[in-house]
């Protein structure tokens, strides 16, 4: 059995004279869910819609289950499913004409239509023409036509651009549940957080080049990014009182910077010390008002990785 | 077997045959036809349908070739600008299969408007003559939808071509003008600079050409030239020929229009 769901190798895309991607090379086991982070005109649509073969990559080569893309269309893309960051139907027809057209193409049964309307809370506009859906509710149609057959990989390009809260959270659990059920996930998205909560792999792409691909706790380590302990005094942290505290922590090695700023006080330190460190101050006179965590985060991972050189 | 293609052509069919200008295109086509053969013989009544060919194919010369234009400029542009394309080429489709499905759906939206707005005023008139050559007036059906097809395949072309709907249409305006009102020009210039020999043989590039020459040649009327100048046509213009020219003007643009397509990034 072949584990890789998809394997991209040395992709490179040239539009004119910009490297939209630049040797691009990512290979994504079956089952994950993988989170593709860039900013904006980074590459990230670029790198699916030539994994899809909607555009032709100037060199590379992609698989998918161990087949090419180009050479194997219509075995391969039976497999797929592919949520565009501009979700666009057919305005004319209806919701279950669309969904039904869809469904003869990749040869599943057209009953899983309306079922899969009601599924994704659209049950009572099936029969409304689609140019009179709201952006929320074109994003959940085209989730429901990416699912339509059940494919083995879905491609979610952006998938809560421009959604509500409640949306955001809807669509992350239908994503979830997908995985849980085997689908190999490939989402893009600038948001940080979103992708956080949900991708066991993250790939960061830069200017078109791929600068990390690793679990998001393995990019924080390797980054030496550490979770921060944030205390608020009750007086403005002065340089004379920032050097004493500097002073009464200095037996502690596990910290590695201190930073201040007002009444806060930003302290680079491993978890285990932070009651040592608390308590260090504290002894050394000074009173801590109120005392905040930040865990490292995708986006410290993210600012590092794609800040301007 | 893999409907594929009936799929995309069925699709095409349900987004263009509910629309108003479909509809009544096939209208109109039924009223021009009744109007030339009741009110072109000056208050004599039903003309027989080979006066109301002779007569009707002056004003298809305009028509058929607009709508066909305007049916096919923006399909596959359209589609890109919009993004459906994407979703589209993310199925298990191949490229061709979405050029030839379009051309087919869009075709048969095509042919069905001629032949049933054409069809029902035959029929009409048919029941108000005496002898009507049903045979001829299909032949004019058959022959319009050829020239129909012709333009629809061209306009697809342009719309894989273009890179924006408006330019599209820009370009089969153009087209339209250029072969329908500036072609007479043309010929007429080339045939007073180069002579007789020169301009009938650049007059078959026009697809209007061998549509009315086959029409001619079906009644068997005297040759007929520009503006009913009674010249005689090179040997090399026969019915054959004709169709053959029609069938060129569907096939090369459809084929070009498959071969720009399966390079082009979406």
């Amino acid at each position: 059995m072949y584990s890789n769901a998809i394997e991209v190798k040395n992709l490179t895309k040239i539009y004119k004279d910009l490297k939209a991607v630049d040797d691009l090379s990512l290979e994504i086991k079956k089952g994950e869910i993988f989170g593709f982070l860039g900013p904006n005109g980074a590459g990230k649509t670029t790198t699916i819609k030539s994994i899809l073969g909607l555009i032709y990559p100037n060199n590379g080569f992609i698989k998918i289950n161990g087949k090419d893309v180009l050479k194997n269309v219509k075995e391969v893309k039976k497999n797929i499913g592919y949520l565009p960051e501009k979700v666009s139907f057919y305005n004319k027809l209806t919701a279950l004409q669309n969904l039904r057209f869809y469904a003869e193409l990749k040869n599943v049964s057209k009953d899983r239509c309306m079922p899969l309307i009601e599924e994704f809370g659209l049950g009572e506009y099936a029969n409304k023409k689609v140019g009179q859906y709201s952006k929320g509710m074109l994003q959940k149609l085209g989730l429901a036509r990416a699912i339509l057959g059940e494919p083995e990989i879905l491609f979610l390009d952006e998938p809560t651009s421009g959604l509500d809260p409640r949306g955001v959270k809807w669509i992350r659990n239908k994503i979830q549940m997908l995985n849980e059920k085997g689908t190999t996930i490939f989402i893009s998205s600038h948001i940080l957080s979103e992708i956080q909560a949900i991708a066991s792999q993250v790939g960061i792409i830069n200017r078109g080049i791929l600068v990390a691909q690793d679990s998001v706790d393995n990019l924080s380590e390797e980054l030496k990014i550490q979770p921060k302990l944030i205390l608020k005094f009750d007086r403005i942290i002065v340089n004379v009182i920032a050097d004493k505290i500097k002073e009464s922590l200095k037996k502690i090695k596990e910290v590695n910077r201190i930073e201040s700023s007002g009444v806060y006080l930003t302290i680079y330190c491993e978890a285990k010390k932070w009651a040592d460190v608390i308590f260090n101050i504290k002894k050394a006179g000074f009173d801590v008002k109120n005392i905040n965590i930040e865990k490292s985060s995708l986006e410290d991972v993210f600012m590092k990785y794609t800040e301007e050189k | 077997m893999d409907k594929t293609i009936l799929y995309l052509a069925k699709k095409e069919v349900m987004d263009n045959i509910r629309n108003l200008w479909i509809i009544l295109v096939t209208i109109i086509f039924t009223a021009l036809a009744l109007m030339v053969s009741y009110f072109g013989s000056m208050g004599q009544g039903w003309q027989n349908l080979q006066f109301t060919v002779m007569g009707l194919r002056e004003l298809v010369k305009y028509l058929i070739p607009i709508i066909s234009l305007m049916l096919g400029y923006a399909t596959i542009i359209r589609e890109v600008e919009t993004g459906s394309m994407n979703s589209l080429l993310s199925y298990p489709i191949k490229r061709y299969e979405i050029i030839l499905g379009k051309f087919l759906g869009l075709g048969f939206v095509l042919s069905f408007c001629i032949f049933i707005g054409f069809g029902i005023s035959g029929i009409i008139i048919g029941l108000n003559i005496s002898n009507a050559d049903y045979i001829l007036y299909l032949i004019f059906i058959f022959v319009s939808i050829l020239l129909g097809l012709a333009f629809l395949s061209i306009s697809m072309f342009f719309s894989s071509i273009i890179k924006s709907r408006a330019a599209s249409m820009g370009l089969s305006i153009f087209f339209w003008f250029f072969f329908i009102i500036l072609w007479n020009l043309i010929v007429l210039g080339v045939l007073f600079v180069f002579g007789k020999t020169q301009s009938y043989a650049i007059d078959l590039i026009n697809p209007i050409t061998p549509y009315f020459k086959s029409i001619d040649m079906s009644i068997n009327s005297p040759n007929l030239g520009l503006f009913g100048l009674n010249l005689t046509v090179p040997s090399y213009y026969t019915i054959e020929i004709m169709y053959a020219i029609l069938l060129i003007w569907i096939i090369v643009p459809i084929i070009l229009t498959f071969l720009i397509f399966n390079k082009k990034d979406i």
